[in-house]
């Protein structure tokens, strides 16, 4: 277990200083359609007299926003997104990576890592905290009444049909499963009382592999009348009516030997 | 990149890039910011999730093999949960906390629970410079909060309320886990003997962890110090700070007299700047520290009662004296006075510690001594050691003792001590010297406040004309024991035996010390790159 668990330390070492970004839905979405190698957009960094200011241009390809309820493509998404820049204040965060398992890096062969158990790595601390703010457009105001309207229509609602439903049920003499039921009935017929010494055996191998039964599994194991097996049972075991076990079977002590009873036959 | 020509302000343009098929998950490690957490102070490091919470597939089934088992029982129990509708949550490891152990063993430990909510309206994602200049966007799987675990001990809910009750009357906090300590102990091993020293030893943390209440002598220590819950008296908290903080050394020592008063005196400012005179083993040299004094003097505190009955046997003629001799002899010194401080304490209402006083003090000189931070000098004893304070109050002040366990008690002891002042002149010199001794020795450890001590000072010399103005007193015999100890350095040694104490100058001081440490002769150890002496006997 000695890489299991083991923390890669390399990111806090090199004090890799990364920034947390906080990045609206549709955004996100937008990204996650980027083709080739993942280009997003630019990001320009302004420094003006001592302060930074940070925009987002999204790529044009990945403006096109689809499926948002009827309207498709008829809502762009905004391309300039300024960022909000915010210190991380006392909190320390830092990131840290998971190689889920099953997906052993096949490039990293030499390494254990990432095999089966997971390989958690320390990539970096925050530096700064960022969030991505679309610059105030026609566009935006459009996208976004667009999503309230998608969010606020229930999720069910009542529909009013022009014709009764009549495909469920049909009325039939008799389903098909009972008919299979008297028939499985008539087969096995009624429990025929068998030899008594081989009731006993049967009960007795039965109670070996549990203590408590129910009178009804015990007639189903062994396939006899009720009473008659109340009867035997009555000879060899005790009903119990009360405490945990209740209305069970079990054998008498003195033909009970379980280990944990210490009890011999 | 691209430029901008003004002067005042550059603009650089950087490629943001997605990556696509990372199979890293990236999450959120966040800490609180008064943790203080660094990380890059982990030399190393280890994490794994917390599956405390799984269940076990076999786990409710109780029986193995059939006995006791039911026929059909699992679908019974399926069937019946079903019916009541209640539904028991998949375990999921994903939702499971992580467990981070940093630098090993002997590192600090902290728990991660997912944090909910973080990826519902927005997504994070972590954006890192790469090495041709593009940013790199990760999206955030999970946000963990991780908070430090406490490696330290601390009280079950039970106990935890029990010391609520109590938290009006206990002073000395330190001696509550170390009161817990004790009795755990107790129950492990199970030792009873109190003459042992181990029992001692026990009996002293018990009595010490905050067992310090007014007790009649006659009490049985051990009752006291079984009963003694977690409430404690002010001295005897201190005591148990005392112990736990040197437990094992200074057992064995008696020459606490020093720190007798060894308890946390928060509301009383006297104390302060009191110096720890006599041997206590951490770091008796830092008078400073009040805290460590209190420890010490809890310690002495029980010691001091150990000499001081020792010396007492052969010198107190006072009934009382016998009586707390014979106490000591019986519970251990020092254990007894907290104990019976344990117990008086425990008789009277935890109010009444006044009334307490008065009644119990017989005997209970040393733990009044300890208690009574404020009032070291009035004792007036000499303490030559530990159980110069027991003497010195034993004459005098039984009730003083008891008081010290609270603010009224000292008040009240306070007075005694006043009182006792008078009757104690009247008494033998040479219990009165010793308790003049013990007085400013208990003083000093305890961590009374400079006033203090100088007023104590003063009273003997204003009020007992007739003691001796020196409470300790520079012998071979105390350096011997200081040494037999602990390893001191000549500088720790001096600071035993402070000029004003001993009524030598500094440079007499030198030179008896001196002295002594040739006829000793005793070994040397360098211990950061000082010279400790150190005795073995």
């Amino acid at each position: 277990m000695a890489d299991k668990g083991e923390v890669d330390l390399t990111g806090t070492k090199q004090n890799t200083g990364v920034w947390l970004v906080k990045v609206p839905k549709y955004l996100s979405q937008q990204w996650a359609k980027a083709t080739g190698r993942g280009e997003v957009g630019k990001l320009r960094i302004c420094k003006n007299q001592g302060k930074a200011e940070v925009s987002f241009t999204l790529n044009e390809e990945l403006t096109t926003i689809d499926g948002i309820g009827d309207k498709s493509s008829k809502v762009r998404a905004p391309r300039e997104h300024p960022f909000t820049l915010q210190t991380v204040g006392g909190q320390t965060l830092a990131v840290f990576t998971e190689n889920s398992s099953g997906q052993s890096d096949a490039e990293a062969s030499g390494s254990v890592t990432g095999t089966g158990p997971d390989k958690i790595a320390l990539e970096g601390v925050v530096v700064q905290r960022a969030e991505c703010r679309p610059a105030a457009s026609e566009n935006y105001m459009k996208l976004k009444r667009l999503q309230i309207e998608e969010l606020s229509k229930p999720l069910r609602f009542s529909q009013q049909l022009e014709k009764a439903v009549t495909t469920n049920y049909k009325p039939v003499a008799n389903h098909a499963y009972n008919l299979d039921y008297e028939k499985r009935k008539k087969e096995e017929g009624k429990r025929a009382r068998a030899d008594k010494q081989q009731v006993l055996d049967m009960l007795f191998s039965a109670f070996e592999k549990h203590q408590f039964y129910n009178i009804k599994d015990l007639v189903d194991i062994t396939k006899q009348p009720v009473v008659y097996l109340k009867e035997i049972l009555h000879d060899i075991g005790i009903y119990n009516i009360k405490g945990t076990h209740k209305n069970t079977w079990e054998l008498k002590p003195e033909y009970r030997h379980y280990q944990n009873e210490e009890k011999s036959d | 990149m691209t430029s901008l020509g003004s002067s005042s302000s550059s603009t650089t343009e950087y490629v943001v890039r997605v990556p696509k098929n990372t199979s890293k998950k990236y999450n959120i490690m966040a800490f609180n910011s008064g943790d203080k957490v660094s990380c890059s102070t982990w030399t190393q490091a280890r994490m794994e999730r917390d599956m405390s919470n799984r269940r076990i597939y076999g786990e409710e089934e109780s029986t193995d093999g059939a006995g006791g088992s039911e026929f059909g029982k699992k679908q019974r129990e399926e069937a019946r949960r079903k019916k009541y509708g209640i539904v028991t949550k998949e375990f999921k490891v994903e939702d499971q906390p992580w467990i981070l152990k940093v630098n090993g063993k002997a590192g600090r430990r902290f728990k991660g629970l997912k944090k909910g909510g973080v990826t519902e309206n927005a997504s994070y994602y972590i954006f890192t410079q790469c090495a041709d200049g593009a940013f790199e966007a990760f999206p955030v799987h999970a946000w963990y909060n991780f908070t430090p675990q406490a490696k330290h001990r601390t009280l079950t809910a039970e106990e935890a309320e029990e010391e609520w009750g109590r938290r009006n009357k206990v002073v000395n906090h330190f001696s509550i886990m170390l009161q817990r300590r004790l009795r755990e102990q107790e129950r492990g091993e199970e030792e009873e003997d109190e003459g042992e020293k181990g029992g001692k030893k026990k009996k002293k943390k018990g009595g010490k962890g905050g067992d310090l209440r007014i007790h009649d002598l006659e009490d049985d220590l051990e009752i006291s110090s079984d009963e003694s819950d977690d409430s404690m008296g002010e001295d005897g908290e201190s005591k148990a700070k005392t112990k736990k903080d040197k437990g094992p050394k200074g057992k064995g020592k008696k020459k606490k007299g020093s720190d007798l008063e060894g308890f946390e005196d928060s509301d009383d400012g006297d104390f302060e700047g009191l110096e720890v005179d006599y041997m206590s083993d951490e770091s008796s040299s830092e008078d400073e520290e009040p805290e460590k004094t209190k420890p010490n003097k809890g310690e002495d505190v029980p010691k001091g009662i150990d000499e001081m009955s020792d010396s007492e046997e052969e010198s107190e003629e006072e009934n009382k004296n016998e009586e707390e001799a014979k106490e000591e002899e019986e519970e251990e010194d020092g254990k007894k006075t907290p104990v019976q401080v344990e117990k008086k304490k425990k008789k009277d209402s935890s109010g009444e510690s006044e009334s307490s006083e008065d009644s119990d003090i017989e005997g209970e000189a040393a733990s009044a001594l300890f208690m009574k931070k404020r009032t070291p000098p009035k004792r007036g004893g000499g303490r030559g050691s530990a159980g110069s304070s027991r003497t010195g109050s034993r004459p005098g002040t039984p009730s003083i003792d008891n008081a010290a366990t609270s603010n009224t008690l000292r008040a009240a002891a306070n007075k005694l001590e006043q009182g006792k002042r008078q009757t104690v002149v009247s008494s033998s010199e040479t219990p009165a010297a010793k308790r003049l001794k013990m007085d400013p020795s208990p003083q000093s450890s305890s961590g009374k406040s400079t006033p203090q001590p100088v007023s104590g000072k003063s009273t003997p010399s204003s009020r007992l004309p007739s003691l001796p103005f020196s409470d300790v007193q520079l012998t071979e015999d105390a350096v011997r024991r200081y040494l037999i100890r602990k390893p001191m350095t000549t500088k720790d040694l001096l600071k035993k035996f402070q000029t004003k104490r001993t009524g030598l100058s500094s440079e007499q001081t030198v030179n008896v010390l001196a002295q002594i440490l040739k006829r000793l002769n005793p070994e040397r150890k360098n211990i950061n790159e000082k010279m400790h002496f150190y005795l073995t006997e």
